[in-house]
């Protein structure tokens, strides 16, 4: 569905309300997506999808109803049933008024045509280029190649409009050999950017380096992680930087704001338009997102707010609220860490003994306060000897402090962009020191 | 509950989409309507910050085409919209069935036409909203008992789903299905340190049901209590390092069963259709009738006909029909979680474990109903001859490889246990393991009197994700020389 239409029906829902106050959001995504396993697809699928959100403020109360089916009948109803939700809901004296209408800058990149325009064919001709470079190394593939492309609307009843229209493309690689895997990946907003056949050799280059992996013990080593792991690795930690965590108690910046918190060579932003990640410039209220700087020179900088966090705290509007209703706070979801100044081949060439981390699997907090986080590595984890990388190691499980590996570490000169279902962020890769494995598995 | 008024009856859609999907070249075509409605209500510190319904209606088709699935879904109902996706579906399938290396699939053969509806005592629309409400606002503020409670919450979610399911074949399946929970959690901080209790279990109690599943879960009379430990934790000591015996409540056995079973048996994983995100298993097809998985106590079964179970259908979203079967019996590998494909490919039939989040999802193996069967000790009986371990109660954090061997978990709260008595608090508990090793070392399971469908409503899986709703029945269980404490360094 195009912008004019998406449009013309949040028009149309805000004309049907009587409340206070009322904010629509429209939203369409048509996303296709061709798994593979075996060198072969298994999983070839498109979906297509447009729903309306209304958000309904009657004497500051507020209800929310939400529905894909866009007929007039429906939709009359589902304005009642959201002024309904709010009549019945307890008064809340800090609900702030709806964002009024603000400007925006789309970042540049957001949308391309070639996403926008490929076909099951095409994705199938991506995978087949995976599954020739598997094919000659006589692994065996397994990931999926995705493109997607989206489109949002937001008004409301104070004037806001918003509208942005993004696509999404990647290829994820999984190689496995007989006792050993390799993994690489891509992500852009456009299709025609990626080298299925390059993904998959660098994917096949690991499982080949990896193969008869040696146990190592688990213990205090100098890692090496590349994008994907320490994207996971730092992931975990972005709800501290959301007022609401700060307000209930479960963020480290309840104590660290303002302080020294990590090395000084780390600063984090949340940028909702990095050039490798450009995504849409307001959140889900309407109002428009701001770069925030969270940690500075190594010092803990911010945290993100939304309309009811900024008004609740007395603090500026960051524009990162999540879509209505929202439960969890506001939330940064486009993370940059900054680079450092040496190419991660130079990293690993002053590394008398480490391990390089290709990928880390099943991050969970242990202790969300200290910060502290359980995970396994996977896909190709590596000895490094006397600076060179030597061989493949065991899989092994960490313990391991994201602020106190903050503390001592060094970055790569290269940014890339990571993802997973749970976020999307931009960092290098990071050399830490003293990183804790705390028990290894048997693969 | 949203009561909009939308139509549940689409034959006529659907002999349109199989009928455009033959024309177009599918050998095979299934499609599923679905029409999903759900309400969720949370309370945070007083306020309700969440007050919603969502109604999502549309339909996923299925086209078989040279051994090729394709799977195209859309909202669209207008016959160009039915026609259009069924045309995506088919071409799809044949983009896979075109490469040089495709899995070879296969049409479901059994028929079915049938209606199927889930337990329900008392449907929640009848329960004015006023009433749902009021339940979270009470509890939640039950849960301010100290200043360092920064933080409570309370929250219901109810689901109805109504489905139908029609192919190519002739099956014909109308299901309607009702799934609820609700819980608290309490927050304490103080002092740097940050300690949180959950009720019930570590995420609520959901089960297959109506309003009836939410007054089970007894919020109000549980709330203070919940709050307390909570605070009492803050200053409680740290849980012990080192090897032990250790005693698993009821909601930590679902979480255990769920991770270090339920996902390494299914079919789908094992045979490496999930190898890039979700992973692969160590319960490979050669271990099959083989690998002593557990201690002759241990029998884990797959029954999607248990009434209040929360994955419970009468039907899964290919078309088979539910039924129970074993997947450890007395300790022993003997069965997986399974589909048509994958059943067809080890020579065994589907259990029905196909389940997709909604009508855009495409059907995958899930995990649906997993229960360990009750054993014969009541539960205070697990505590007597154990000189020196810990009891774990609700989860807190867990974690498990990529093959489902090195597992971590740690619980909200755990208590000392010193010559058969339950001692005092202790926090941040944490063990972990090898699972075959681990679930070896279990010499008792509590009876039937402490057993209980726990539902796991967000459990994630697939690319894309899909978010998926099992349970797991299970009571408190007894492992001997358990590594304790391995989440923590010091």
């Amino acid at each position: 569905m195009d912008r004019k239409a998406r449009e013309e029906i949040a028009h149309h829902i805000l004309s049907l309300s009587k409340a206070d106050q009322t904010e629509v959001v429209v939203a369409s995504e048509d996303a296709a997506w061709s798994r593979f396993t075996q060198n072969a697809i298994h999983q070839n699928l498109g979906s297509a999808n447009v729903t309306a959100s209304i958000r309904t403020i009657v004497d500051n109360r507020s209800g929310v109803a939400q529905t894909n089916v866009l007929d007039a009948k429906v939709l009359k109803e589902t304005v009642r049933r959201a002024i309904t939700m709010a009549e019945l809901a307890p008064r809340d004296p800090a609900q702030p008024a709806l964002p009024a209408r603000s400007h925006y800058d789309t970042p540049e990149g957001a949308f391309s045509y070639a996403t926008a325009a490929a076909t099951a064919h095409h994705r199938a001709q991506l995978c087949e280029d995976i599954f020739e470079s598997a094919r000659s190394h006589n692994f065996w593939s397994a990931g999926y190649v995705k493109t997607s492309e989206g489109g949002i609307t937001i008004v409301n009843s104070n004037g806001a409009q918003a509208s942005f229209d993004g696509t999404d493309a990647a290829i994820n690689v999984k190689m496995n050999a007989a006792d050993s895997s390799g993994y690489a990946e891509g992500y852009s907003p456009d299709v025609s950017t990626f080298s299925a056949s390059e993904i998959a050799q660098k994917s096949a280059a690991k499982a080949a380096a990896s193969k008869a992996p040696r146990t190592v013990r688990p213990g205090e080593w100098t890692v090496i992680l590349e994008p994907a792991a320490f994207g996971e690795l730092f992931s975990c930690i972005i709800r501290h930087f959301s007022a609401q965590s700060v307000d209930e108690g479960s963020s480290f910046l309840c104590d660290e704001l303002n302080r020294k918190c990590v090395g000084s060579n780390v600063t984090v932003w949340d940028d909702f338009a990095h050039p490798l990640a450009p995504s849409m410039p307001f959140d889900f209220e309407g109002a428009p997102t701001q770069r925030v700087a969270l940690i500075r020179d190594g010092v803990a900088a911010g945290y993100v707010t939304d309309s009811y966090w900024a008004a609740k705290m007395d603090r500026a509007n960051t524009g990162h609220a999540l879509p209505a209703p929202n439960t969890m706070g506001p939330l940064p979801l486009h993370t940059v860490v900054e680079a450092g100044t040496k190419p991660i081949e130079q990293l690993i060439a002053e590394t008398e003994r480490g391990l390089l981390v290709s990928r880390f699997w099943y991050l969970r907090p242990v202790d969300e306060r200290r910060t502290i986080v359980t995970g396994m590595t996977r896909d190709g984890t590596f000895l490094i000897e006397d600076g060179g990388v030597t061989r493949g190691v065991r899989n092994l499980r960490f313990n391991q402090s994201v602020l106190d590996a903050l503390r001592s570490c060094e970055f790569s000169d290269t940014q890339s962009r990571t993802s997973s279902y749970a976020y999307s962020t931009v960092v290098p890769s990071v050399k830490i020191e003293r990183f804790s494995f705390t028990s290894e598995t048997e693969f | 509950m949203p009561q909009a008024a939308i139509s549940n009856n689409f034959d006529a859609e659907a002999a349109r989409a199989l009928d455009t999907s033959s024309k177009r070249g599918a050998q095979y075509a299934d499609i599923r309507f679905e029409v999903a409605r759900s309400e969720h209500i949370e309370v945070r510190n007083g306020v309700v910050t969440g007050l919603a319904d969502s109604t999502t209606r549309g339909y996923g088709i299925r086209a078989l085409v040279d051994g090729a699935w394709g799977f195209a879904a859309s909202s669209d109902l207008e016959g160009a919209g039915i026609d259009r996706t069924a045309a995506r579906a088919v071409e799809i399938a044949r983009a896979a069935a075109e490469g040089v290396n495709h899995l070879v699939a296969s049409a479901p053969q059994q028929v079915y036409n049938d209606r199927f509806v889930s337990l329900l005592e008392r449907d929640p629309a009848h329960v004015p909203l006023e009433t749902r409400v009021a339940l979270l606002l009470e509890a939640e503020q039950l849960l301010h008992t100290d200043s360092r409670i920064t933080a409570g919450r309370a929250w219901i979610e109810l689901w109805r789903t109504d489905k139908a399911f029609y192919s190519t074949i002739g099956s014909r399946i109308e299901q309607t299905l009702y799934q609820s929970g609700s819980g608290l959690q309490a927050i304490a901080a103080a002092e740097g340190d940050m300690q949180m209790r959950t009720f019930p279990g570590d995420i609520g109690l959901y089960a297959a049901g109506g309003w009836e599943v939410i007054e089970r879960a007894k919020l109000r009379e549980n709330a203070a209590r919940i709050a307390e430990e909570a605070v009492l934790l803050l200053r409680a000591p740290q849980c012990p390092s080192g090897l032990m015996d250790v005693i698993l409540g009821g909601s930590q056995m679902s979480l255990q069963i769920h991770e270090s079973c339920g996902h390494p048996a299914e079919l789908d994983r094992v045979m490496g259709w999930e190898a890039n995100f979700s992973g692969v298993s160590f319960l490979e097809l050669s271990q099959l009738g083989k690998l002593k998985y557990g201690s002759g106590i241990v029998t884990i079964v797959v029954d999607n006909t248990l009434p209040e179970g929360l994955a419970t259908v009468g039907y899964d979203d290919e078309g088979s029909k539910s039924i129970r079967s074993d997947i450890i019996r007395d300790g022993m590998l003997v069965g997986y979680e399974m589909s048509n494909d994958t059943a067809r490919a080890i020579g065994r039939s589907s259990n029905a474990c196909v389940r997709a989040q909604g009508w855009e999802f495409v059907p995958m193996i899930r995990m649906c109903n997993l229960n360990l069967l009750p054993g014969t000790t009541p539960f205070e009986g697990l505590f007597e001859d154990i000189k020196e371990g810990v009891y774990m109660e609700s989860n807190r954090s867990w974690s498990i490889d990529d093959h489902r061997l090195n597992f971590q978990f740690g619980c909200q709260i755990a208590w000392e246990i010193r010559d058969g008595k339950r001692g005092r608090m202790l926090k941040n508990p944490t063990y972990g393991g090898i699972t075959p090793q681990f679930w070896n070392s279990c010499d008792a399971i509590a009876d039937r009197e402490s057993w209980v469908p726990w539902g796991t409503p967000h459990c994630g899986k697939g690319e894309p994700i899909q978010i998926g709703r099992t349970a797991q029945c299970a009571s408190p269980a007894r492992f001997r020389n358990v590594r304790v404490g391995v989440g923590y360094n010091e």
